[in-house]
């Protein structure tokens, strides 16, 4: 069997790749937080201290500039929908359970938590705290700076729990709308989930016009055995929002869990994903698709780690990159050495609509079991011309012909969404941003 | 309908079209034959405002109109239609949506709001039945997994969905047994009316036998160097090209 000393994504990054300059900011940017939130020292203290604030030496920050977050924090003045003037639900149709954060505070009137035999969800700051003390030290955020950063900060977000053999009748949307200047709003959402039960949880993430913040959300969840958690993650902030979320999963045996993450809007993104199965018979699904315009900043890093044998993962993310934006992918696939007759896919496909777009791919597998299937694939190109011009020789006009390929080269990841009220929404606003007609005469949208 | 004066076109610095003269009336069926490499499907393509192939000189008139001045789009908009040799997949793009997005640009350019769901399900059935197109390929992928024949009866039903004054048939017959052959004629013929016109492009007389032109032209080298009616083409099938090249050296 083979030794896995070397350096593993889940080990605590060491002092050694520390940046001084950057560490600076890093320290002046958590100062000033204390001062703002009022918060104590905590236990996390010592571990931001002890870890490098991300900087382009840190590998799997290599192409993602943090240079962004080190603008000044304010405390936030708004913290209901009622005053921020948006919907408490910005899906049409969508009939879930609903909570809502304005700015990282609980908006209690523009919430429905769910009233459901078997569940108990209540707003973090209200959870009792053995529990969270108890997540905390089953799943700690040791391994990245603001993943910790999070672990000190956040004291709002949702924590769920579903008792074991219990079907959620509805979806839970979590909707965090981000307001105003200089805000910075942190998020933790907590869900422990029982054997052979079911959830489906949708995250939709919004933000003003003029919002110039930060939004740091956490999702730790933890699944028993035969059971099915979906989350169907929408970013759609206007402004100029800088944003990094983290999902921490662990699965236990025979369990499914699918995470799907559609950008259609952010300034800057950096999307986290980590999913450890530690149960037999288990499928992780993580889908993604970005479309960043010019100027935008989207980062998706993925890790699926395999601990032990005769389980699936499924990874299919599609980037579309538009003006001067930039993408990243980075999908971190782990095969250790008991996860025998795994079967591990993995697919990156990227379409530079533009000569001055950049996309940074890169599939990473580690393998050390030896009777395992792997597979990845990963394209960077650009729009098939045959394709155009057969549209076009049929009077389809240009843009609309690209439109077309977009939403055929989406289709799959966007099918895949779990609720489909959210899916009809992310095409609607998708073509809303990108001035797509063809969208609003799909037959489909007819019934 | 269609009046061509002397076009020169080229691709990548090579001169294929060298002053090609054509005019072809409403209602006529013209055919164009010729070598391999005489430049058909680059008429074709010039035609169509396939954008890898520069034109170099000459003009060309669509109902009075320069066709050489406007894009692909617009072309296909103004009632130019071209059947490709060989169409072309696209993945997640179902043929009926396609159709749909066709369709509507060209409602579109004739200030008509887009059709309704249900007329336009109707104009498909209707349209499929032409070219024996199955219910299952309607729905389908534009081209994806089609057999050959199955293409080229896409191509033909898309031309019946959006009525061209002038199609042009690059190579129709190309990959096609006797009986697509037949049902891609008659699904062709169906559509022959004295006010739409059709520019037949094919290396064989075979499809001529069903597809009945009222001109033959020959191409060779760039240039129309003879033209006839339909017995020219039985006179190449007899003869082949060759007396044809010489007497155009000659």
């Amino acid at each position: 069997m083979m030794d896995l000393a070397k350096p593993q994504v889940m080990d605590r990054p060491t002092k050694s790749v520390q940046h001084a300059a950057t560490q600076e900011k890093g320290v002046a940017f958590v100062e000033a937080l204390d001062r703002i939130m009022g918060s104590a020292r905590s236990a996390y203290d010592e571990v931001l201290s002890s870890l490098p604030v991300p900087h382009r030496r840190v590998e799997r920050w290599k192409y993602t500039p943090v240079a962004a977050w080190w603008s000044e924090v304010k405390a936030a003045e708004t913290a209901t929908v009622a005053a921020a003037g948006c919907e408490p639900n910005p899906i049409p149709g969508l009939d879930a359970y609903r909570m809502v954060f304005v700015n990282g505070h609980f908006d209690a009137a523009a919430s429905d938590l769910p009233v459901h035999p078997g569940v108990v969800c209540m707003p973090l700051s209200q959870a009792p705290p053995e529990t969270l003390q108890a997540m905390d030290a089953q799943q700690p955020e040791h391994a990245e700076w603001f993943a910790a950063l999070n672990g000190k900060f956040a004291s709002e977000g949702m924590y769920l729990r579903v008792e074991k053999n219990t079907v959620l009748d509805r979806p839970i949307l979590v909707h965090h709308r981000c307001t105003g200047e200089g805000s910075v709003s942190f998020l933790r959402h907590d869900m422990v989930i029982g054997a052979h039960a079911q959830v489906k949880c949708v995250q939709w993430s919004s933000a003003s016009e003029d919002a110039m913040g930060a939004v740091n959300i956490l999702t730790r969840a933890s699944i028993g055995e035969n059971t099915r958690l979906s989350l169907d993650k929408v970013q759609d902030e206007g402004g100029q929002v800088k944003h990094v979320a983290f999902e921490d999963i662990r699965q236990a045996r025979g369990s499914r869990a699918d995470v799907h993450t559609v950008t259609i809007r952010g300034q800057w993104v950096r999307n986290d994903l980590t999913f450890r199965i530690d149960g037999e018979g288990s499928h992780a699904e993580l889908n993604g698709i970005f479309l960043p315009l010019d100027g935008e900043f989207v980062d998706n890093h993925t890790t699926v780690d395999h601990r032990v044998a005769h389980c699936t993962s499924s990874e299919n993310y599609k980037g579309i990159l538009y003006g001067k934006s930039t993408g990243v992918f980075n999908g971190k696939v782990f095969v250790r050495p008991d996860a025998q007759q795994t079967n591990a896919y993995q697919q990156n496909a990227n379409i530079l609509a533009s000569d001055q777009a950049t996309m940074n791919a890169k599939p990473e597998l580690e393998i050390y079991a030896d009777d395992v299937k792997c597979s990845h694939g990963c394209t960077i190109g650009q729009f098939d011309n045959e394709a155009l011009f057969y549209a076009r020789s049929r009077g389809v006009g240009l843009e609309a012909a690209k439109a077309m390929l977009v939403h055929a080269f989406i289709g799959e990841v966007l099918q895949g969404l779990a609720v489909p009220e959210v899916r009809l929404e992310v095409e609607h606003r998708l073509a809303e941003k990108h001035q797509w007609e063809i969208w609003s005469d799909h037959p489909d949208n007819e019934s | 309908m269609l009046k061509i004066n002397e076009l020169q076109a080229s691709i990548d610095e090579s001169k294929i079209l060298k002053g090609l003269n054509l005019t072809i009336n409403p209602g006529e069926v013209h055919a164009i034959m010729g070598p391999n490499g005489s430049g058909k499907s680059t008429l074709a393509s010039v035609l169509a405002g396939r954008e890898d192939y520069s034109v170099d000189g000459g003009m060309v008139h669509f109902n009075g109109t320069d066709l050489l001045d406007m894009d692909a789009t617009e072309r296909a908009r103004a009632g130019l239609f071209l059947a490709f040799q060989y169409p072309v997949e696209i993945p997640g793009v179902s043929n009926i949506n396609f159709m749909r997005a066709a369709v509507n640009g060209k409602r579109e350019h004739e200030g008509l709001d887009p059709i309704k769901g249900k007329d336009f399900l109707e104009m498909v059935k209707e349209k499929a039945k032409l070219v024996e197109l199955d219910g299952r390929l309607r729905n389908r992928s534009v081209n994806e997994g089609f057999s050959g024949g199955e293409k080229k009866r896409n191509e033909i039903f898309q031309m019946a969905m959006l009525e061209p004054k002038l199609a042009i048939l690059d190579e129709t017959d190309s990959g096609l047994d006797i009986d697509a052959l037949r049902v891609v004629s008659e699904g062709v013929n169906a559509m022959r009316s004295p006010d739409r016109s059709f520019l037949v492009i094919t290396h064989y007389q075979r499809l001529l036998d069903y597809i009945v032109p009222d001109f033959v032209h020959v191409l060779v080298d760039g240039r129309i160097v003879r033209s006839g009616g339909k017995e020219l083409a039985l006179e190449l099938e007899e003869r082949g090209y060759d007396w044809i090249k010489e007497d155009a050296l000659a």
